[in-house]
């Protein structure tokens, strides 16, 4: 596969203006993006995803490490880098507000030197792809939030760039814009042959878009792996077994010595046991300790962990261990 | 090919807004002219009867003068800070024509769309005062353009300023008066003035329009002094700015928010 971003060791501290202590936003980060690819990247408040971006699209230049674009180094080579990269950063601040729908089409174009006669009909086929034919000569202030946004990816997408980035592309946007986006996101990929990096808190987004993800946490790269690895991981080990009769005691003291984490609850009408198994072997030992008193298993559950559990749990390092062990 | 696009693009930008704010336009035209009229009517006043007449002409030339070159190199300034708290301007860095072509067809496409407004403008001072000055074009063209190319190095200068600094506002205003004085001050009380932007170009139109000069009666030093200058500040201004935006964007600044 053809490598279109390469990330190499990226580091970016900024210094506050008045106590002048300094804030690692992004600290040694590595990653790359083959073309055709949606990636994800995903982190929680403050944890250098829009910083990462920016260093991508040469608005910021790194304290250290290297950003290539489709093989052409940001720091080297800037502006003939830049041709093959675009961007709606955080926020309702990519537009002019005092300027129409087309104009800004047509603006942002003109300024990236492209001339108006070849833009014309990619804009008419932007402004029905976005649903946004309508609005095309009203002033940008009086469109609602997601309809700005469209519009900004619109204008992203007029750049004629291999690689699109989009930061938090969905946040404060109503459902149906969401989807809407979402729809039309996934159609550019597949008819415009376009790369798109995503940076939201939104699993929603990551999971229904991005054949990978790369997670960040304090400016540090946590885990880069396919979004649906990510889920098998957690999903084959967590099960629910809902047994016919209560425990013993020392069936119960027996588990908690094999399985720290267990989680064992009784009510009158059924018992249940919640466990995580890192080995297949592990649910011999399990049934071991059930075979004991003859307890009845009614049913095994695998457990269906969505995204966002895992997302929070690697980024709280619990299973940062095995996370490693199994890559 | 694309320099054209960007021109093209920047000049019907300035129109659409003009347009699109026509009061903002005509107050701006009225205010300047009001302006004028108070400096002419200083002049009726307190000035020497028997000189009244040159002091007139001198007025409407510095005047013209000076109001040009406040819009374009205000203007460029409060661009900037307006698109970098609004942050468009992060939108245009990403170009990969690069910023500095932006902002050079922008002070171009300023000139072209404000030039109508300056020539109402004096013609409405020419025909409030009566005072008839030597418009020739062939020679004024030239010189005028020579002028302005040092006002778009200011114009560099201030853009680079308005990257690095969130608060330009109060410099913005001293800077009117920085303005007024390089063209206000005759070049015979300060001479070295001459090597600083804007002032040469603005004597020698003095001399074209009030005391008749044309393109064959100013001297070759003359000439290649408004050469040296437009390069000089040109090339300072526009690595000024090249360095502003280096600066702005290790620090993180092309977003003021
Ligand atoms: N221009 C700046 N000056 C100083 N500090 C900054 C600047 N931009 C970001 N930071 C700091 O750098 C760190 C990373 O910020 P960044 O915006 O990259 O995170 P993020 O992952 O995008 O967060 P969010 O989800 O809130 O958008 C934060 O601690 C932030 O406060
Ligand atoms: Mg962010």
């Amino acid at each position: 596969m053809e490598e279109i971003i390469e990330v190499k060791n990226l580091s970016k501290t900024y210094k506050k203006r008045k106590s002048k202590e300094t804030i690692t936003a992004v600290n040694d980060i590595s990653f790359t993006v083959n073309k055709g690819e949606i990636v994800g990247l995903l982190g929680p408040n403050g944890a250098g995803k829009s910083t990462t971006i920016k260093l991508i699209c040469g608005l910021l230049i790194p304290d250290s490490g290297s950003v290539m674009v489709n093989g052409i180094s940001m720091k080297e080579k800037r502006l003939s880098a830049l041709s093959h990269i675009s961007a709606v950063l955080e926020g309702n601040r990519n537009l002019y507000w005092r300027l129409t729908v087309r104009e800004n089409l047509e603006y942002f174009s003109g300024n990236r030197g492209r001339s108006s006669k070849d833009v014309a009909s990619e804009i008419e086929d932007l402004l029905d792809a976005f649903n946004l034919k309508e609005k095309e000569t009203e002033l940008v202030n009086r469109l609602s939030r997601g309809m700005q946004q469209k519009l900004a990816i619109a204008v992203s997408l007029l750049a004629d760039s291999k690689v699109i980035l989009l930061d938090e592309p969905t946040l404060g946007i109503d459902v149906q814009t969401g989807y809407e986006i979402r729809k039309i996101l996934r159609d550019v990929v597949r008819d415009y042959d376009r790369t798109i990096i995503i940076s939201s808190h939104d699993m929603g987004v990551i999971q229904e878009l991005c054949d990978r993800t790369v997670i960040i946490n304090n400016g540090k790269v946590v885990t880069d792996d396919k979004v649906e690895n990510l889920l098998r991981l957690f999903e084959v080990r967590a099960y629910t077994i809902t047994l016919g009769n209560a425990l013993s005691n020392q069936q119960i003291q027996l588990l908690h010595q094999k399985f720290p984490h267990l989680d064992y609850s009784h009510h009158s009408l059924e018992s249940t046991l919640t466990v995580n198994l890192t080995k297949a072997e592990e649910f011999y030992d399990l049934f071991e300790v059930l075979k004991l008193e003859h307890t009845p298993v009614e049913s095994i559950d695998r457990q269906l962990i969505n995204f966002e559990e895992v997302f929070l749990k690697i980024v709280n390092g619990r299973l940062h261990n095995e996370l490693d062990q199994s890559s | 090919m694309s320099w054209i696009n960007l021109l093209k693009i920047n000049i019907k930008k300035e129109i659409v807004m003009m347009k699109r704010y026509l009061p903002n336009t005509i107050a701006m035209l009225l205010t300047m002219y009001f302006l004028f009229l108070a400096m002419f009517a200083g002049i009726q006043i307190i000035g020497d009867p028997s000189s009244q007449d040159v002091h007139t002409q001198f007025v409407i030339v510095n005047y013209i003068f000076w109001s040009l070159s406040l819009i374009v190199v205000q203007d460029i300034g409060w661009q900037i800070t307006t698109e970098a708290a609004q942050g468009t301007l992060e939108q245009l860095s990403m170009s990969p024509m690069g910023v500095w072509k932006i902002m050079l067809m922008r002070l171009i496409a300023t000139v072209l769309a404000n030039i109508i407004i300056i020539i109402v403008l004096l013609y409405l001072s020419m025909l409030t005062t009566g005072q008839w000055l030597n418009i020739d074009v062939i020679t004024l063209v030239p010189i005028f353009v020579l002028t302005l190319i040092s006002m778009f190095g200011l114009g560099y200068i201030i853009a680079g300023i308005s990257i690095v600094l969130k608060q330009i506002q109060s410099f913005l205003q001293i800077l009117q008066f920085v303005l007024a004085g390089l063209v206000f001050i005759p070049l015979t009380v300060a001479p070295f003035l001459a090597f600083f932007p804007i002032v040469k170009g603005v004597d020698l139109v003095r001399g074209i329009m009030i005391d008749g000069l044309s393109w064959h009666s100013i001297n070759i030093i003359d000439y290649s002094i408004l050469i040296f200058n437009a390069a000089f500040y040109f090339i300072l201004g526009l690595f000024f700015f090249l360095y502003c935006e280096r600066v702005a964007m290790k620090k993180g600044l092309l977003a003021h928010y």
